[in-house]
């Protein structure tokens, strides 16, 4: 079943000669629980294609479609709360609230949405993730892998329909990315989660079901 | 007159208004019910408490019907997996007379005197019966695993000795072939099922000897934070990129190997197992070897 699909999806920045073209028309779809990874080096329209696909920017033209709902129509307020119900973010940077604890940043946009927090289920992912002794802590208190899990525990809290990861070890040291990304893997089989991840590192790549290689705003 | 028209204003307002309110009182009551309905729902303890003519009773009648055909749909689920599981149970115990008869009797045959024709056709006879054999066997776990009528039970054990004993059984293997087949000692343990990982590093071992004509297969064990990587390198032919996430697929079998016997279950069946442990398979691949990195979780982590 899909779950995500980008028809025709095409982003120009600027005007005229000066016109930059980030996107020629991008076509993809990804089904329930796969792990698909978008490869390309930078300056190729992989991180603007993963701006479109979380509905962070608008389109020049084009769609992206996900769980059946287009981003393009919604209003602004609908799309911020979609987001929040149905695409986790995972950000190279962490981004976690420096004066939260681990547990009160886990559940914080399953709060933030007003909803009951499931308790067994977030139990659950920590304890999945390892995280059960780091509960309390506060993310400068942890390595940045833990942090990192901590992110992942964070997108998984709202099961949401799509989780989108950007360069997630970006700031990891190559044992510690291959241990997150094994742990991201691990996870999104066992709770079906569909992952998308952006990143430039091949070896990074290797690790998804799919590869889709994007050059110069286009699938190669 | 004014004051009549005036009075009448304020309590038409004041009847709607409180109409208004009320209104607003039921929806919210309502709506508190079916949360309330819904909850019990998921609990599994609904029952209908309202009998009458009003839209709620309805609705309650409505879900009591939806929560009963999903309780027989459930009950039909595990009746057919009960009907699966004596299905692969039988196809386990019934075949292997018949086809250990087969080995036997084809190796019975050999010892006799033939022609060079019809050693050949025994020797064929003989490499079939073992791949049913093997076929048969892997399907059967896999069904076992699947179907979740088996479930592992890892604990964290040390690798050395398990690394041993698979070094022992694939020793003559590689031997006869001319192949280096090394173990790096390691004291490393990991979370695991010893039966079971055996049985998938087996495999991976088994194909990297398999497609290797010269030179080496090693294993070597790596700790990381959070899993233990044990990497399977060979010499052999290589994975063209293209294929590499196909290698895994269910009785996927390359066409640049088709001389070579294989079923193509062998890596399916290992990855089926590893990611039942909480680990993975990871697969690198040059023009020449291939390594196969399986990671297992080192602590309590990724448990059920």
């Amino acid at each position: 079943m899909e779950i995500l699909q980008t028809t025709d999806l095409v982003k120009t920045y600027g005007e005229g000669d000066t016109c930059v073209h980030a996107l020629r028309g991008v076509n993809f779809t990804v089904d329930k629980g796969e792990f698909v990874a978008i490869v390309g080096t930078s300056g190729s329209g992989k991180s603007t294609l993963l701006h479109m696909l979380g509905g962070l920017d608008n389109p020049t033209s084009g769609t992206v479609t996900i769980d059946g709902k287009e981003l393009g129509n919604m209003k602004d307020e609908e799309r911020t709360i979609f987001r929040r119900r149905k695409i986790g973010f995972v950000f190279q940077s962490f981004n976690l609230v420096p004066v939260l604890s681990v547990y009160e940043n886990i559940v914080l946009p399953v709060e933030l949405d007003g909803g009951k927090v499931d308790a067994s289920y977030v139990e659950e992912i920590i304890h999945t993730l390892g995280l059960d002794e780091k509960v309390n802590a506060y993310p400068n208190q942890l390595s940045g892998g833990q942090q990192q899990r901590v992110a992942i525990a964070r997108a998984l809290a709202a099961a949401p329909a799509i989780i989108l990861a950007d360069e997630p070890t970006g700031n990891l040291d190559s044992k510690t990315s291959q241990d997150v990304l094994g742990l991201l893997k691990v996870i999104g089989e066992r709770f079906g989660q569909t992952i998308v991840m952006i990143t430039h590192n091949e070896e990074i790549a290797q690790m998804a079901d799919r590869i889709i290689r994007i050059e110069d705003g286009q699938i190669a | 007159m004014s004051n009549v028209i005036a009075g009448i204003a304020v309590a038409a307002l004041l009847i709607v208004i409180a109409c208004m309110t009320i209104q607003r009182h039921r929806t919210k009551r309502l709506l508190r019910r079916l949360d309330e309905m819904l909850d019990a729902g998921i609990r599994g303890d609904f029952r209908a408490t309202d009998y009458d003519e009003s839209q709620l009773s309805r609705l309650e009648a409505k879900l009591e019907q939806f929560l009963d055909s999903s309780a027989i749909s459930a009950r039909n689920v595990s009746e057919e997996h009960n009907r699966m599981k004596t299905l692969i149970s039988d196809i386990s115990h019934q075949t292997k007379t018949p086809i250990a008869n087969l080995v036997l009797y084809s190796e019975l045959l050999s010892d006799a005197n033939l022609s060079e024709e019809q050693r050949s056709n025994v020797e064929a006879i003989r490499t079939q019966a073992e791949k049913l054999r093997f076929l048969i066997d892997s399907l059967v776990k896999l069904s076992r695993l699947e179907n979740g009528i088996l479930s592992l039970s890892p604990e964290q054990r040390p690798l050395q000795s398990m690394l041993e004993q698979i070094h022992a059984s694939y020793k003559k293997k590689t031997e006869a072939k001319g192949l280096d087949f090394v173990v790096n000692p390691t004291d490393i343990s990991a979370r695991m099922d010893e039966k079971w990982t055996t049985e998938a590093i087996s495999n991976i071992v088994d194909n990297a000897i398999k497609y290797t004509e010269s030179g080496s297969v090693r294993i070597d064990v790596q700790p990381y934070e959070l899993f233990t990587r044990i990497d399977i390198s060979d010499t052999g032919i290589g994975i063209p990129e293209a294929e590499q996430a196909q290698v895994f697929g269910r009785f996927y079998r390359s066409a640049r190997n088709k001389h070579t016997e294989g079923v193509g279950i062998g890596l399916f069946l290992a990855r089926e197992i590893i990611s039942q442990e909480g680990g993975y398979i990871k697969l690198s691949s040059g023009e020449t070897g291939t390594t196969f990195s399986v990671f297992l979780p080192r602590g309590e982590i990724l448990q059920n």
